[in-house]
């Protein structure tokens, strides 16, 4: 693993830990109701600044806290129009799939291709050291994916090309 | 110096805990709607009430000594006053609720009684603290509101010694000190360092946090003479009202939602560090001096060599996660463990409240209870202070 | 305009606004410029003099935040990167456990500021980096938790 890599990461995993400080926090605009505060932003006073850690213009993290729930999004590397393609079908796969990875959110916000909501009722049923390694993990998991993925396109269209080819050959 | 007791009450946060005045059972909030009573049964605790009024998650517990009433706070934005009673058809005791007429319209956040048990205080989403006092004539309790200058849901409130002044914590990042007198109940309280005359509302003082973070936990001294928060900009200010001389401290670890003093000269924080952190200190300057959490004792000699610190803890399993990637070609996915960040403190999740447990023949806080979003109840020996090597070396007062 | 898009919260007269959450700065903007000028010509002679410790804490003190005062902040990133992009790696702990509480949170801003714009100027996200990993060591992640909270962004 690459050193910025490394670095990159461990950057991401002391600003996901220093924002999973969440509480149960009870919505002050509407009555009875308990909503993450990120999504809503009905009450200024409990959003904290967002914060962004960048490895390049390409790969970037953005990190919204608030006071019970936090969203965290992902851009991830795209170097060419296969890897930006197998990004799109792959993010989209996992959000059809939200509920089972839990705090994965349906959708990304606006410039990231992937984004996580995670909730005071994450933080309280998990450890929260466990979700960051988790996603953690994600991070590293979906580069080595997408590559291993372009690699197996690139092998099948070659193989597919070949015996194609071969007609003529003969 | 004895090790923490430590009990693995539920499988769900602990979101707030509340003793007897004998210790023998403590009420707690397993954060749900019952208000669940525990029994100390040898070495265990065993549930042996639980009591359904609210209908929504309880947020808050207290439990007079003297009286043997419990007032519980809930997002339902209702309290109740919990009082033993004999039942009319059985003639056994059993728990009976009184509603309180809290008049607030978001939920109630945090209660505590006053020291002299004949009041209660309860924080609110609705940006108002309700002072409650119990009226006789029509058997339930009414309140009154403290609601200027306060700008967001108050977070956490703390009665001075005197029975009149409330401290209170909230989410616009201010630590405000009010007066709370209410004629009927309180005698007119003799002069202290926040102020003279201080009728109903008056503010004796308002603090901001150092860097904008909503104020998680607020305390008087046991004298009341020094008021103590932390905010969550992972800082704790210790404000002397005289001066004013305000010491804050920033830490170099997650912030803390609430703390207890000790004594005059010590308190402990506690929040999402996972373990409970002891400060001293006096007019002259206040320091962090360790932890109750000795992780060295109770994890044997593997815990001592990769406990530098809850940030470097955690960076140093990365790390080795990363240089066994880096060198051995192990990814973290492959090997069984690697990649897995330990904790090696007692809670595995925040901590939710501090509470002292025991207090000593010298007046002092002998031992602190605390409980926690990962389902434990632990009981520290305050005294048990071990060192916080080199963790803490970056920081200065 | 459609009734149903008016966000009625706004207009509770007890709603905290974005300004109030903050105490403004106290200077001029015209001053806050000047100051920011002027302190990049000292961090120039403490460089030249191999003072980076000194260098950094002229740039990283009463730094500009609050409104109407992009310029200042633009020069002051510009500053304070163009000390990052010069100091060897090897000496940066030494620097950073040098500075003071204030100014190592305040760095963390700005590192988080330069990140958010990568390629911006000679902002370099690998520097950035390094910088952002000793000063989690040496500071902790509760300077992170103050950019997060500290409303006065640089």
């Amino acid at each position: 693993m690459s050193n910025v890599l490394r670095q990159y990461l461990s950057a991401v995993r002391s600003t996901l830990t220093a924002a999973l400080t969440l509480e149960d926090f009870s919505s002050q605009v509407v009555e009875r109701h308990n909503k993450p505060e990120i999504e809503v932003q009905g009450s200024k006073e409990v959003l904290l600044n967002p914060l962004i850690v960048s490895r390049n213009e390409n790969e970037r993290v953005l990190i919204e806290p608030s006071v019970n729930s936090l969203r965290m999004s992902i851009r991830i590397k795209q170097a060419d129009e296969i890897e930006r393609i197998l990004c799109h079908k792959f993010t989209r796969f996992m959000m059809q799939r939200a509920e089972s990875f839990v705090v994965l959110r349906r959708k990304p916000v606006p410039g990231y291709d992937i984004s996580f909501l995670i909730t005071n009722v994450h933080s309280e049923t998990m450890l929260k050291h466990k979700i960051v390694d988790f996603i953690i993990q994600f991070m590293e998991d979906v580069d080595r994916e997408i590559s291993e993925m372009k690699l197996s396109l690139n092998a099948r269209a070659r193989i597919v090309a070949e015996s194609y080819l071969l007609a003529f050959n003969a | 110096m004895s090790a923490p007791e430590v009990y693995s009450i539920a499988q769900t946060p602990v979101t707030c805990h509340a003793f007897n005045a004998d210790r023998t059972q403590v009420a707690v909030s397993l954060n749900d709607r019952h208000l669940h009573i525990f029994e100390r049964q040898g070495h265990e605790w065993k549930n042996i009430e639980t009591l359904s009024e609210h209908d929504k998650v309880i947020t808050s517990i207290d439990w007079a000594p003297k009286t043997n009433q419990i007032v519980t706070a809930s997002q339902d934005r209702n309290a109740y006053v919990w009082a033993q009673t004999p039942d009319p058809h059985t003639g056994a005791t059993v728990w009976k609720p009184t509603l309180v007429l809290l008049r607030i319209n978001r939920a109630a956040t945090f209660v505590r009684w006053s020291p002299n048990e004949d009041k209660f205080a309860v924080a609110s989403g609705a940006r108002a603290i309700a002072i409650c006092s119990f009226d006789p004539e029509n058997n339930w309790w009414v309140a009154r509101q403290l609601k200027k200058p306060i700008r967001s849901t108050v977070l956490s409130i703390d009665w001075h010694p005197n029975n009149v002044l409330l401290a209170a914590g909230s989410a616009d990042m201010k630590a405000r000190v009010f007066s709370a007198y209410i004629k009927d109940v309180d005698k007119k309280p003799a002069p202290s360092v926040w102020g003279e005359k201080l009728p109903f509302n008056t503010i004796c003082g308002e603090y901001s946090s150092p860097a904008g973070g909503w104020v998680h936990a607020v305390g008087f001294s046991p004298s009341g003479d020094v008021l103590a928060f932390v905010s969550h900009d992972s800082s704790i200010s210790i404000v002397y009202p005289s001066g004013p001389t305000v010491y804050t401290i920033r830490l170099n670890s997650l912030p803390y939602v609430t703390l207890t003093w000790t004594a005059e000269d010590s308190l402990v924080a506690a929040g999402h560090d996972c373990q409970p952190i002891v400060y001293a200190g006096s007019e002259a300057g206040w320091q962090a001096i360790g932890t109750l959490d000795d992780t060295s004792a109770a994890g044997g000699a593997k815990a001592g060599g990769a406990r530098s610190g809850p940030v470097g803890r955690l960076n140093s399993a990365a790390f080795n996660t990363f240089r066994n990637a880096d060198t051995r070609g192990q990814t973290s996915s492959s090997s069984t463990g690697e990649g897995d960040t330990e904790l090696l403190t007692v809670h595995q999740n925040t901590i939710t409240s501090v509470r002292p447990y025991e207090v000593g023949a010298d007046g002092r806080v002998a031992r602190v209870s605390t409980s926690g979003a990962d389902g434990k109840l632990v009981v520290w020996d305050a005294g048990a202070v071990s060192a916080l090597t080199g963790k803490m070396s970056g920081m200065r007062i | 305009m459609s009734f149903r898009k008016i966000d009625i919260d706004a207009y509770d007269e007890d709603v905290i606004q974005e300004t109030e959450l903050v105490e403004p700065d106290p200077r001029d903007p015209t001053q806050v410029l000047a100051d920011a000028k002027q302190k990049q010509a000292d961090v120039r002679s403490a460089l030249a003099r191999n003072d980076v410790t000194g260098a950094l804490s002229i740039a990283l003190d009463q730094a500009p935040y609050g409104p109407n005062v992009d310029e200042a902040k633009n020069l002051t990133l510009q500053t304070v990167v163009s000390i990052l992009n010069s100091t060897r790696s090897a000496d940066i702990p030494a620097v950073l456990k040098d500075l003071s509480v204030e100014n190592q949170d305040t760095l963390m801003k700005y590192l988080y500021k330069g990140m958010a714009m990568p390629g911006w100027g000679d902002v370099s996200g690998s520097v950035l980096l390094i910088w952002h990993e000793k000063l989690t060591e040496v500071a902790g992640t509760g300077c992170i938790v103050r950019v997060m909270t500290d409303r006065r962004t640089v």
